[in-house]
């Protein structure tokens, strides 16, 4: 699903900062896999790589087979709608939007229908048990709901992988180990390929795979 | 379409206040256009309807004293205007000469009709008065004077209605007679008038009872087959050339009869009230623009704060143009909008100063037509899109990653 060979990142300035020193890496579909490592570790760059949400310098990186190199704005925007769920530490939910409107939005950018939209809004929150939260705004939620809405927004266009960035940072340990357990549930039953990027040991060790990330290069 | 309306709607009604102060500007100056152009309208065609009818073809010539010696004569003579100025003027030049006339008016301010009576003296005209004397002039009953009440020296005379009502009040003065200078004068006609209301009888008739003197006050020369600026300056050069013959003055001497070209004043007036609606239309767009500079940073400042909102919505699959589009379409939305609010205030405005002094002698309808409503339309509808251009193009400069930064 995801293939790294020798991708080299270094962000200009005058001293040069080689933050990702030939990464190689495979990650398979199905799997569930954290990376971890200390802030400064080239963690978040490899995340952004991953993510096409910024470019590299020298390698390769495949994503479901596709080629992700050098894409224009467009290119990328759209890669990132098709191919790509993003579930972040502080949700970033639209806060005036409700959150059935919210799940919609990658929809919106598809150019699909707003009926049709809102349908599969509706039914993707039903599976994650926020059916009766649809028509709230994120400010009346909880931040374990926010983070199920943010989840279902992820998964409304049927990503390639879902991209998970310190998905309980902002969390109390029950609501966590919540989330957890539906990402979980998530990867078994429908086979979601899911990468965690976090800090957390608690949240690594629950992981089927764990990449250790440190001084830009892969332990 | 649709969720684009209702993209923008989500927007504007999360900034309520700030979309409602930013809007003020520009319905403000949507207002202050409508309103400026609807009083300049007012003016103009008040303008046109006194000073640009058939009437206004007109010169008019008084009787003066020459500034210097000519064949003879010494400076400072009087040269009193004659009964044969009017037919010279007529005969030389019925190329541009629709007719000459002259009035006489009378000296008696005392006109009275059994106990009533009036303090207005007659005015003894030819029958083009009636039009050429401007004023909007309306027959209510009967008819003005005639070319045989010329030729007979008829003791007739057309009244305003205001005092066929003193004279006869509750009754039909029309057929009735009044008296003037000691002599009986039957009422054929009565007339109203937006201005210029005087008692009119023949000419012939007024120089019957001056003592048949030659002398003249004035002469009136109404054009025809002119139509500039040049055409009217010609005539009165003209006219001052035939004068200078009969009466033996230089040509050049303008003060041996004094000329008040109404012809050509009244184009200069045309075009000072062309360059007045510019200069409307200029401060009107100015006052616009402060609105449309308000809109632009305004959509600066709301992009800025937006900055997260627009990586999220890039991280998610947002394209550049959508971003693009989007706050031109918001920019676009609250100038529309709120300039619309400008106009609906403006035409009410404008209704009610109608309605107070649209019948009024220096201000007629003084509205906008619903074509400048359409042209406002579209300079709404780009100066929206312009306000939002620049920072549109800041706003699709904002990163995907930004979605990753935490607030």
């Amino acid at each position: 699903m995801i293939s790294l060979k020798d991708v080299n990142k270094t962000y200009p300035g005058a001293v040069p900062l080689h933050v990702l020193k030939g990464i190689n890496l495979e990650i398979g579909k199905g799997e569930l896999v954290s990376i971890m490592g200390a802030s400064g570790s080239g963690k978040s760059t490899l995340l952004n790589i991953l993510g096409i949400l910024d470019n590299y310098d020298t390698g390769e990186y495949r994503l479901d087979g596709t080629l992700i190199k050098n894409l224009s704005e467009n290119k990328a925007a759209e890669y990132r709608n098709r191919m790509i769920g993003f579930v972040f530490q502080s949700f970033n939910l639209i806060n005036y939007k409700n959150a059935i409107e919210n799940v919609a939005l990658p929809l919106f950018y598809q150019g699909v229908g707003r009926k049709k939209r809102n349908l599969l809004a509706m039914e993707q929150l039903k599976k994650l048990g926020l059916a009766d939260r649809a028509h709230h705004l994120p400010g009346e939620l909880s931040g374990g709901q926010k983070q199920r809405v943010a989840i279902a927004r992820a998964l409304i266009t049927n990503p390639s992988i879902i991209l998970a960035d310190e998905p309980t940072g902002a969390l109390d340990s029950k609501t966590s180990q919540e989330v957890m357990e539906l990402f979980k549930t998530l990867n078994r039953q429908d086979g979601i390929t899911t990468i965690i990027v976090t800090h957390d040991p608690g949240v690594g060790n629950q992981t089927d795979r764990l990449i250790r990330i440190s001084d830009g290069v892969i332990l | 379409m649709f969720d684009l309306f209702h993209e923008i709607l989500q927007t504007l009604r999360h900034n309520k206040l700030r979309t409602a102060l930013t809007g003020f500007a520009v319905a403000w100056g949507i207002f202050m256009l409508i309103v400026l152009l609807g009083m300049g309208n007012g003016v103009t065609n008040s303008f046109k309807e006194q000073v640009m009818t058939p009437g206004s073809q007109k010169i008019n010539i008084w009787g003066g004293r020459t500034s210097k010696p000519y064949h003879g004569y010494r400076e400072g003579r009087d040269i009193p205007l004659k009964a044969t100025d009017i037919t010279n003027i007529e005969s030389e030049h019925d190329d541009f000469v629709a007719e000459a006339n002259s009035s006489i008016y009378g000296t008696n301010p005392n006109i009275t009709a059994g106990t009533h009576s009036i303090t207005s003296s007659y005015v003894g005209v030819y029958p083009s008065e009636f039009i050429s004397s401007g004023g909007n002039k309306k027959m209510v009953k009967g008819r003005f004077i005639n070319d045989r009440d010329m030729s007979t020296q008829a003791k007739v005379v057309v009244l305003p209605e205001r005092d066929e009502q003193r004279l006869f009040p509750g009754e039909d003065g029309l057929g009735k007679h009044v008296d003037i200078s000691g002599l009986s004068f039957k009422v054929i006609g009565v007339y109203t008038a937006g201005w210029g209301r005087n008692v009119y009888i023949p000419f012939t008739t007024a120089k019957m009872l001056a003592g048949n003197n030659d002398r003249l006050g004035s002469v009136s020369v109404l054009l025809k087959n002119v139509s500039t600026e040049e055409d009217g300056n010609n005539a009165e050069n003209e006219l001052r050339k035939t004068l200078a013959a009969a009466h033996d003055f230089n040509p050049d001497d303008e003060s041996a009869v004094w000329i008040w070209n109404q012809f050509s004043q009244g184009i200069k007036g045309l075009a000072a009230m062309n360059i007045l609606n510019m200069s409307i239309w200029i401060l009107g767009l100015l006052t616009l623009l402060s609105g449309i500079v308000g809109i632009s940073n305004i959509m600066f400042v709301s992009v800025k704060e937006r900055t997260h909102e627009i990586g999220i919505r890039r991280a998610i699959g947002a394209k550049p143009r959508s971003i693009l589009t989007q706050v031109i379409a918001e920019s676009i939305a609250i100038t529309t909008l709120f300039g619309y609010i400008g106009i609906v205030l403006g035409t009410v405005v404008t209704q009610i100063l109608d309605a107070v002094f649209g019948d009024t002698d220096f201000i007629k309808n003084p509205t906008v037509s619903l074509s400048i409503a359409a042209q406002v339309t579209v300079v709404l509808i780009v100066s929206g899109a312009f306000a939002g251009l620049f920072p549109a193009l800041k706003a699709i400069k904002v990163k995907p990653v930004e979605a990753l930064r935490d607030e």
